[in-house]
């Protein structure tokens, strides 16, 4: 709980800054949206979390999401139905995660190496498989399936036909998905092994944990979140573009999972942190918005917001120590 | 709560409170308006230093955004947010007007929206364009590399350009292609061999396109200059070549991979848009000359406009597009064309200006 102290009291400094901001900062409409951001960020910040528990780390998910949304687009566009493409381009993101785990454990490649290549490869596989794609090319040339982009636009991202935004489903999947690795994290064995293989991987292996499958499998959750981050981008957005989506999205998870608790070193970290620390970014970005700052300011402001986060991640790690 | 957290909490607020720096929670009855471009670059510092000027003549709050990156994705939230924020107008440089159709025709439904620099379709109901005849704008820089490489005699020619899925992207091409084409030669497949190698390509007139097409890059943050880099690389020992940038980052990382080769003067460069690079180095004599669209202009109208609207004066509304200009070494009398004034100005009298503009916005010209 003291370790979700923290980005819970920046939040209510930004949600207070946007009503301070704007006598619309925090209506109904502009929550509901900044909620839908916050649920596509959230979605990618669980794998990268996942992976960061085990005392991993993964690079790749900001090309594996831009990746996953052009591939969803050429998919249909191509002529694949929606459905299908969907499940196609979430089993890539798996795929993805099972080549990752298996070069981290098997040949024994350092986790920051072999995502940092795949951050490059799944980068230029995107450029190759399409360099610019938009929903009404899908459409254009496929009227057949606008009503199952309506459908999984409406379901997923929570837009009507005409692209306005209805309900945030983005947040409420991210909801589900963190009641799932929850569940799984604090109620379950795996979850367990998961902050074993973390804390002291040695110690695990000693106790019986079959470490290289654990740390695989979360490698694969996490590719796959990854790829569901990328579909929900191209539902979302009119337009993806296969040199800029997803883009720097490796580090905004990173970010979300250090300021939601999760320890760099691993061993870590709580799926209720993971939410609040993905809620943190985009709230910043909508804050600033409404404020009026400066394009230039944006960095500045993330990279204070990291940098308090990291201190408060090591204040408490001293404490705890302290305390043991 | 324990200590640490009584401790911990001020250093998120502070955080939390140097995120809000101004906060300028309008005063009711102020009328606020959005401007957001296509990307981040020196161009929009000028559009925004227009912008700012206006916002102070015509009395209005003003909310301008560079996208980092050249992303429908990273420029769609802002626009939302604007819309949430009740802004009274919005002016966009479109990326994609196709892709980007149902989204700006939603918010044309709830905000006036105009559209700079690069239009939208019509029919998702913007007011007006803001902006050059880009197709036109394109043809004036035909007629900079006619100027380079005389027609008679032509020449090897390489276009690079962030996007060509923008509306003024492929306009600025197809127009810099109509004015080198001639009816024989209008894109006619050709393959020539250089550094005994075959390089395919277009024709137009006697100009050999490299490729066939214009080279897209993606926008500023890509590392545009590895683009002429490699062009120049290809072209090794061509005689009579002459790149062209036609976003306002290429004619800069143009002539840097060209100086970076020992080659100004030999190959020849045409530019687009007032980068102060681009115009110190016309003034050199390194850059043939640049198109410019005078982008404070763009700023300055895009503003002025949305607040008569916002006030129920829809007279400020623009018929037609604005003239562009073209600036070389010595500059040139005015010529009338389409019914627009086309100004030639030196391009020394134009970095002055354009200085000038900087420093409304406390910018230095980065030359």
């Amino acid at each position: 709980m003291t370790r979700i102290l923290g980005v819970l009291g920046l939040l209510a400094v930004l949600y207070a800054g946007l009503w301070l901001s704007s006598e619309s900062g925090l209506s109904g409409r502009s929550l509901t949206s900044l909620a839908n951001d916050q649920g596509r960020y959230g979605v990618v910040t669980l794998g990268a979390a996942l992976v960061i528990i085990t005392g991993g780390i993964d690079l790749s998910v900001g090309a594996v999401v831009g990746c996953a949304a052009v591939l969803f687009g050429t998919l249909t566009r191509d002529g694949l139905h929606p459905y299908p493409a969907a499940l196609a381009v979430l089993l890539f993101g798996a795929g993805v995660g099972l080549a990752n785990g298996l070069l981290v454990t098997r040949l024994k490649l350092q986790p920051f190496l072999v995502t940092l290549c795949g951050m490059f490869v799944f980068r230029g596989a995107a450029r190759l498989v399409g360099t610019v794609v938009d929903q009404s090319q899908v459409t254009e040339a496929h009227p057949e399936f606008a009503g199952a982009m309506n459908a999984l636009t409406y379901v997923l991202v929570g837009k009507d036909e005409k692209g306005a935004l209805v309900f945030p489903a983005m947040f409420a999947w991210l909801l589900a998905l963190a009641a799932a690795v929850g569940f799984f994290l604090h109620r379950t064995a795996y979850g367990r092994y998961w902050y074993a293989i973390g804390y002291n991987e040695q110690a695990a292996r000693y106790a019986g944990v079959n470490v290289d499958r654990h740390r695989t499998v979360v490698y694969v959750v996490c590719s796959a979140l990854a790829a569901l981050g990328g579909l929900l981008l191209f539902l979302d957005s009119s337009t993806v573009q296969a040199d800029s989506a997803g883009a720097g999205q490796e580090l905004n998870a990173i970010l979300g999972a250090v300021l939601g608790g999760c320890s760099l070193r691993g061993g870590e970290g709580t799926a209720v942190g993971m939410v609040l620390g993905a809620m943190v970014l985009p709230a910043i970005e909508k804050l600033v918005t409404f404020v009026g700052m400066g394009n230039r300011v944006i960095p500045v402001v993330i990279g204070l917001t990291l940098l308090i986060g990291t201190i408060v991640d090591e204040l408490i790690r001293r404490r705890s120590r302290l305390r043991g | 709560m324990s200590r640490l957290s009584r401790a911990l909490l001020p250093v998120a607020l502070a955080a939390g409170l140097a995120a809000v720096p101004a906060c300028n929670k309008p005063a009711s009855g102020r009328i606020k308006v959005g401007v957001v471009t296509n990307c981040a670059d020196p161009f929009w510092d000028l559009c925004e230093a227009g912008a700012n000027k206006a916002a102070k003549d015509f009395d209005v709050d003003l909310q301008f955004r560079q996208p980092e990156a050249l992303d429908v994705s990273r420029q769609t939230p802002i626009i939302n947010s604007f819309v949430e924020q009740g802004v009274k107008g919005i002016a966009v440089s479109v990326i994609n007007p196709k892709g980007q159709k149902k989204d700006l025709t939603r918010v044309a439904a709830e905000v006036p929206l105009l559209t700079m620099d690069n239009d939208a379709d019509p029919d998702t109901g913007r007011l007006c364009y803001v902006g050059v005849d880009n197709k036109a704008a394109g043809r004036a820089v035909g007629r900079l590399v006619k100027r380079a490489l005389p027609p008679e005699k032509g020449g090897v020619i390489a276009m690079f350009i962030g996007s060509d899925i923008s509306a003024n992207g492929g306009a600025r091409i197809q127009g810099v292609l109509d004015e080198l084409a001639t009816p024989d030669a209008n894109g006619a497949d050709a393959t020539r061999t250089f550094n005994g190698r075959d390089v395919k390509g277009k024709m137009y007139g006697r100009y050999f396109l490299v490729d066939g097409e214009a080279k897209t890059d993606g926008g500023p943050d890509k590392n545009p200059q590895q683009y002429p880099v490699t062009m120049l690389e290809r072209l090794e020992g061509v005689p009579d070549v002459c790149l062209v940038g036609l976003y306002a980052y290429n004619p800069p990382a143009i002539l840097s991979a060209v100086r970076a080769n020992k080659l100004v003067g030999k190959v020849k460069i045409v530019g687009f848009d007032e980068n102060p690079v681009t115009l110190k180095a016309i003034t050199a004599g390194e850059i043939e000359g640049t198109v410019v669209q005078d982008p404070y202009n763009y700023g300055y109208k895009s503003v002025e406009i949305l607040a008569a609207v916002a006030r129920g004066d829809k007279s400020k509304l623009l018929t037609q597009p604005l003239p562009y200009q073209v600036v070389t070494k010595d500059g040139g009398p005015d010529q009338t064309a389409d019914g627009l004034t086309i100004k030639f100005p030196k391009a020394a009298d134009y970095a002055e200006l354009v200085r000038g503009q900087f420093a409304s916005i406390g910018k230095s010209a980065g030359e």
